[in-house]
């Protein structure tokens, strides 16, 4: 990862939803992405040149044109079509973003487009977040890292944030993955956590 | 046999996929793949098949089959007659919005030109405070209250279009709360598939989400109504069977959404046993 000071950074063609640029490079704001926000408050995951992703909840493309600058090839799935037409424009100018018009929750849509992948990062807004992580860990790699982000809040705003992440985690261990990294995303986004799972090799 | 987006792939041989785009769309909506037997695909396969040269174009086909599936899905969803009146109604509520709070800006402007003037003891309407106020003000002042009056014009015309709209998208809840409230009983949903699939319960207190959230969170009491309080039969009714008659109102609205979104025609055996069955909750009154 391309860090200058405390700032990070992505290299790419810049401009996308006028992002500041810093020495060439494109700045990526924890405050609107929450993987930047996972790099800053934890330690993530090393995106790599090689790496192909598959990203569940795509929404506008900004996180993903940010993903795309590091890896191989990143799948964009998202279903809505608001946010589906900027994911167009980010994919029509981006050789590497694949976008896939389809529901996380059903995997097998999109089976016929997508490879298997080093890491499978989740950002939905649903309340059986868990349960789609696991349908789609199909399409990881064993070995492969799965980065859940939890957005508490849509599994059920009546519980406590805390007790909807104990709950996903036993889901998640209980379905054999290896939990490599927990943090809360706290202060750049309140009632969301971050997971970090590896598939383990079988 | 494994289908993928560049062909078929059994037993090590695969027979590439040829045909206009469209049809590679409609195919593509067709593969149906389990996900018990699945297998990744590689993309190798469209290597060794024929169907690209290398990795670059092998992404560069891809990319543009899913770019133009998304493009055809979109143009699908926005093509829904109920997708162009979510945005209307939405704007009229927001022009609403943006007409009182410039009356009651310019407003204060001018009781500072007019230091005698008040708006106590008088019955004055709001659009024809406006009115005065741009007759009355030079310079800006004027321009702003003629620039609201404007934007008055506007919204009436959008409201009748909205109720048109309403009526031909949603002909059943239309007929029984009329063409506005069903708009926005609409917008709220987020479609008439959303609403159509919201239980009665959540219907009756669509709009009310502060109300709602209150309750569920602490002893607060439970909202009776949402956006259906602006139907004349639940603002009409008194106070103590209010709860009754919206809860009916909403039942009654809730098959009404149904029946728009499946059939899309007026219903109207239903509709008579509706209004009676709505008229006779507001007419019992508890002793």
């Amino acid at each position: 990862m391309i860090w200058i000071g405390d700032v990070l950074l992505s290299q790419g063609e810049g401009g996308v939803y006028n992002e500041r640029i810093l020495g060439g490079a494109r700045v990526w704001d924890p405050h609107r992405s929450k993987l930047s926000a996972l790099y800053h408050v934890g330690n993530g995951v090393e995106l790599t040149a090689g790496m192909r992703v598959l990203y569940l909840g795509a929404a506008n493309g900004t996180t993903v044109s940010h993903v795309a600058d590091y890896v191989d090839v990143v799948y964009a799935v998202e279903f809505a079509p608001r946010p589906m037409q900027d994911l167009l424009e980010v994919s029509r100018r981006r050789r590497n973003v694949i976008p896939i018009m389809a529901d996380a929750s059903r995997p097998e849509q999109y089976a016929p487009l997508v490879e298997a992948v080093d890491l499978l990062y989740q950002d939905v807004a649903q309340p059986e977040q868990a349960g789609i992580a696991l349908r789609n860990c199909s399409y990881l790699k064993n070995g492969g890292i799965l980065i859940l982000m939890l957005k508490t809040r849509s599994v059920d705003v009546r519980k406590e944030p805390a007790e909807v992440f104990q709950d996903t985690l036993d889901v998640l261990i209980a379905a054999g993955l290896v939990v490599q990294e927990c943090v809360w995303l706290a202060p750049y986004h309140h009632d969301h956590a971050a997971i970090v799972c590896i598939k383990p090799v079988v | 046999m494994q289908s993928y987006w560049f062909g078929d792939v059994k037993d090590g041989r695969c027979k590439v996929f040829i045909g206009d785009p469209d049809a590679q769309i409609n195919r593509l909506r067709a593969i149906s793949t389990s996900m018990e037997s699945f297998v990744p695909l590689e993309w190798e396969e469209a290597v060794l098949c024929g169907a690209c040269s290398d990795r670059v174009d092998y992404l560069a086909r891809l990319q543009a089959v899913c770019i133009a599936a998304a493009e055809r899905s979109i143009r699908e969803q926005y093509s829904r007659k109920d997708a162009e009146l979510l945005q209307m109604v939405r704007t009229l509520d927001e022009i609403d919005t943006v007409i009182n709070l410039l009356s009651e800006r310019a407003a204060e402007w001018y009781l500072v030109r007019h230091p005698a003037f008040s708006r106590k003891y008088r019955r004055t309407p709001a659009h024809l405070l406006v009115k005065t106020m741009r007759e009355k003000s030079k310079g800006a002042l004027g321009n702003v209250a003629g620039g609201i009056e404007h934007l008055a014009e506007t919204r009436t015309f959008l409201a009748k279009e909205v109720s048109a709209r309403a009526n031909d998208v949603m002909p059943n809840t239309s007929a029984l709360i009329g063409g506005l409230v069903a708009a926005r009983l609409l917008s709220h949903a987020g479609g008439l598939l959303l609403l159509s699939r919201l239980p009665a319960s959540a219907i009756q207190v669509l709009g009310a989400r502060t109300a709602l959230f209150a309750h569920l969170k602490t002893q607060s009491p439970c909202p009776k109504h949402g956006i259906i309080f602006q139907h004349r039969r639940i603002h009409n009714a008194p106070r103590n069977i209010r709860g009754k008659v919206a809860r009916v109102l909403a039942g009654k609205i809730a098959i009404a959404a149904r029946l728009d979104y499946f059939r899309g025609v007026t219903a109207p055996d239903f509709l008579e046993e509706a209004q009676e069955r709505i008229d006779a909750a507001g007419k019992r009154i508890k002793p």
